[in-house]
């Protein structure tokens, strides 16, 4: 476990609000959002699709398309403000020092060339070593993760693998350089079960190999409790409760986290049906008023379609985005 | 690869038999009649007796059946010899001889720019998406979608040989065409152009591109419209695929991004488009040569074609036919080259 207290963070993410200009209005994809991120850690940031949680990560690595705009906060790595560098110097920043990789290797990976050039790309460009070592690097990259005959490997195009060797090699990518941190934005979603299972896996040990911290996106409970120490749970561009994640699963003191965990399958209790949270994400042009979850959750009051609550401390490092948190201290997650 | 080329190239005997099969059977529709018309003049047509014409018609076997008629013809291109042109007033075969290399000339000319200027701009536009350089290239591209060819072209006469005086029509100015008539002047490759550098005549060069630069514009313009739009809206596509957000956050540059992974990925549509395009431009070139009055295979084939002079028209078929088939070989290897994915077998 990571003791938070004595650490000085590697990344902190203070108040980002990145809004999409669209020609229907302003979408306020992430509205405020804070987080630590400590050295060698894994952070879950958990939510529905729509809840702002890619737009983060996108945020971070500077990489959002021309309508998104980051209208406000700090993102700080390394002691300095990311938001404040210039495109030239974020390149060297992207890759090397944050790298990350996406949900869809299918997509993500370029067609018309080989899994080894798009490999050694990002190892010629930081750390200017000549095509024949990176040729090398690359090769040992894919064996280490985990791609059976990697010199052969290397000269494949991307259709020519398997969805779980394509993540693979992704990983790999994003790897290439030792990042300081590695942002992971849904990297099992598409795969097959049995693959997502060695893929997590294989991100833990690589994690715990190069030391890095690692931010893992998704929208599963499942991967979140199987890696992650801390957790962010996000709702409609805020986050509604951020702490350890053992903590979380045991003491949720947000409804909505409370409702993401009610909905996971388990064996070892009793369940009739599978509760699920009534309602879809809101309309991100048109967030409700007050605390934005308020339609969709059982515990809501008047207060709550009005007046809109801040992330405070329930417990010890625990934040939770809600009024009423002390409702759930009786509930126990069923 | 080279197997797919080998087996590709062995059917272009049997696709060239099919077309000028079909074309030959057109003519005949035509009857024996309206086929002795081009061998003989109107004037003389008018006065013949009946008596006469039945002669004629022996003469010329144009009683013979169809594919009697058709063997003899493909016997005779078979043995080098493509019957003899009414139009040309010389054996076929010399008369696309000579022709070919005005057209081969200014279509070369007008493949590159088009192809280079019509990709460089749709990419310029969809990089600067929605800027003032993008909606300028845009409206450029509306003119020339907006024109067809022949209009373009008399505009183009109208503007710069009427009014300006600079874009004269025809292949050469006479004092040139002395030149390039008289002995001393070597006949490398026949284009007229090169040839003129290999001579060392600046000045007949000069004359012989003011010639081309008005066909090449009108046959072009049409052409850039329509591979910058799509080379544009590929583009675009491409732009917003994953693997150009992966490429990014491995901090390339964007110029790489864009040079690298965007281009060879959008050029897959626009070799398929591009190709055929290039294939179709001889096609413009028929309607080029006729209003900047050049001389050239597109005119002959139009004369040949208007006159019902069968023999050159089955030639020009058989010349045209034959592009048309390698072109779209080209098209099919180069796209194996572009995209992996694609297997040739």
């Amino acid at each position: 476990m990571i003791d938070v207290e004595n650490r000085e963070p590697i990344l902190r993410v203070k108040d980002l609000k990145t809004y999409f200009y669209t020609e229907d209005g302003v979408v306020k994809a992430v509205d405020g959002v804070s987080f630590e991120l400590y050295p060698g850690e894994t952070l879950g940031i958990v939510g529905e699709s729509g809840s702002g949680k890619s737009v983060t990560s996108l945020s971070i690595m500077r990489l959002l398309d021309e309508r998104g705009r980051i209208v406000s906060g700090e993102i700080i790595f390394k002691g300095k403000d990311l938001l404040k560098l210039s495109e030239g110097e974020m390149r060297k920043i992207r890759g090397n020092e944050i790298a990350m990789i996406f949900q869809e290797p299918m997509v993500a990976l370029n067609p018309v060339y080989t899994i080894g050039d798009q490999i050694m790309e990002a190892i010629i460009l930081h750390q200017g070593v000549d095509e024949k070592k990176a040729r090398e690097m690359a090769i040992d990259l894919l064996r280490k993760v985990g791609i059976p005959e990697p010199e052969k490997r290397v000269d494949q195009y991307p259709h020519q693998l398997s969805g779980g060797m394509r993540q693979r090699a992704m990983i790999a990518m994003a790897l290439s350089c030792r990042p300081s941190i590695l942002i992971a934005d849904e990297p099992t979603t598409a795969l097959d079960v049995t693959i997502q299972a060695q893929i997590l896996d294989l991100m833990k040990e690589l994690q715990n190999e190069y030391g890095m911290a690692l931010i893992m996106i998704t929208h599963d409970m499942g991967v979140i409790a199987e890696v992650a120490d801390r957790v962010a749970v996000m709702y409609a561009g805020h986050l509604v409760e951020y702490g350890e994640v053992h903590e979380i699963f045991k003491r949720p003191r947000h409804p909505y986290t409370y409702g993401l965990l009610s909905s996971i399958p388990r064996l070892d209790v009793e369940q009739e049906k599978l509760k699920s949270i009534p309602g879809t994400v809101p309309d991100p042009l048109n967030f409700p008023t007050g605390c934005r979850f308020h339609p969709r959750c059982e515990f809501a009051e008047e207060r709550c379609k009005v007046e809109e609550p801040e992330m405070v401390e329930v417990l010890p490092n625990h934040y939770s985005r809600c009024f009423f948190w002390k409702k759930l201290e009786d509930l126990e997650v069923k | 690869m080279t197997a797919y080329i080998i087996r590709r190239l062995l059917l272009l005997p049997l696709i060239l038999f099919g077309i000028t099969l079909i074309i030959f059977g057109m003519m005949q529709l035509l009857g024996p009649d309206r086929l002795l018309a081009a061998y003989v003049d109107p004037d003389t047509f008018n006065k013949l007796t009946d008596e006469e014409l039945e002669a004629l018609k022996e003469k010329y076997g144009l009683n013979d059946p169809m594919i009697e008629r058709y063997t003899k013809w493909l016997n005779g291109v078979l043995h080098g010899d493509m019957g003899w042109s009414v139009v040309g007033k010389m054996p076929v075969k010399d008369a696309l001889l000579q022709r070919i290399p005005y057209t081969a000339e200014l279509a070369l000319y007008a493949v590159f720019p088009v192809v280079g200027i019509g990709i460089w701009l749709g990419m310029i536009a969809a990089v600067h998406r929605d800027k003032f350089i993008d909606h300028a290239i845009r409206i450029f591209a509306v003119i020339g979608w907006s024109f067809p060819d022949f209009v373009f072209g008399l505009f183009v006469l109208m503007v710069f040989y009427s009014w300006l005086g600079w874009l004269p029509p025809g292949n050469l100015s006479l004092w040139a065409e002395d030149v390039v008539k008289s002995p001393s002047f070597h006949h490398i490759t026949h284009l007229l152009t090169v040839d003129a550098l290999l001579n060392g005549r600046i000045d007949v060069f000069w004359d012989a591109l003011r010639h081309l630069i008005g066909p090449i514009t009108t046959i072009s313009w049409l052409w850039w419209a329509y591979l910058l739009r799509i080379t544009r809206s590929s583009m675009l596509e491409v732009l917003n695929k994953e693997y150009i957000r992966t490429a990014r956050a491995k901090g390339l540059d964007r110029r790489v991004v864009i040079n690298k992974h965007a281009r060879r990925n959008a050029m897959i549509p626009v070799t398929t488009v591009g190709g055929a395009m290039v294939i179709n431009l001889f096609a413009g070139t028929v309607i080029v040569e006729v209003i900047f009055n050049r001389t050239g295979l597109g005119r002959f084939t139009a004369s040949a074609a208007t006159q019902l002079d069968y023999a050159a028209i089955m030639g020009s078929a058989l010349f045209y036919s034959t592009i048309l088939v390698l072109g779209n070989l080209i098209i099919d290897v180069l796209y194996a080259v572009i995209d992996p994915r694609i297997r040739l077998g």
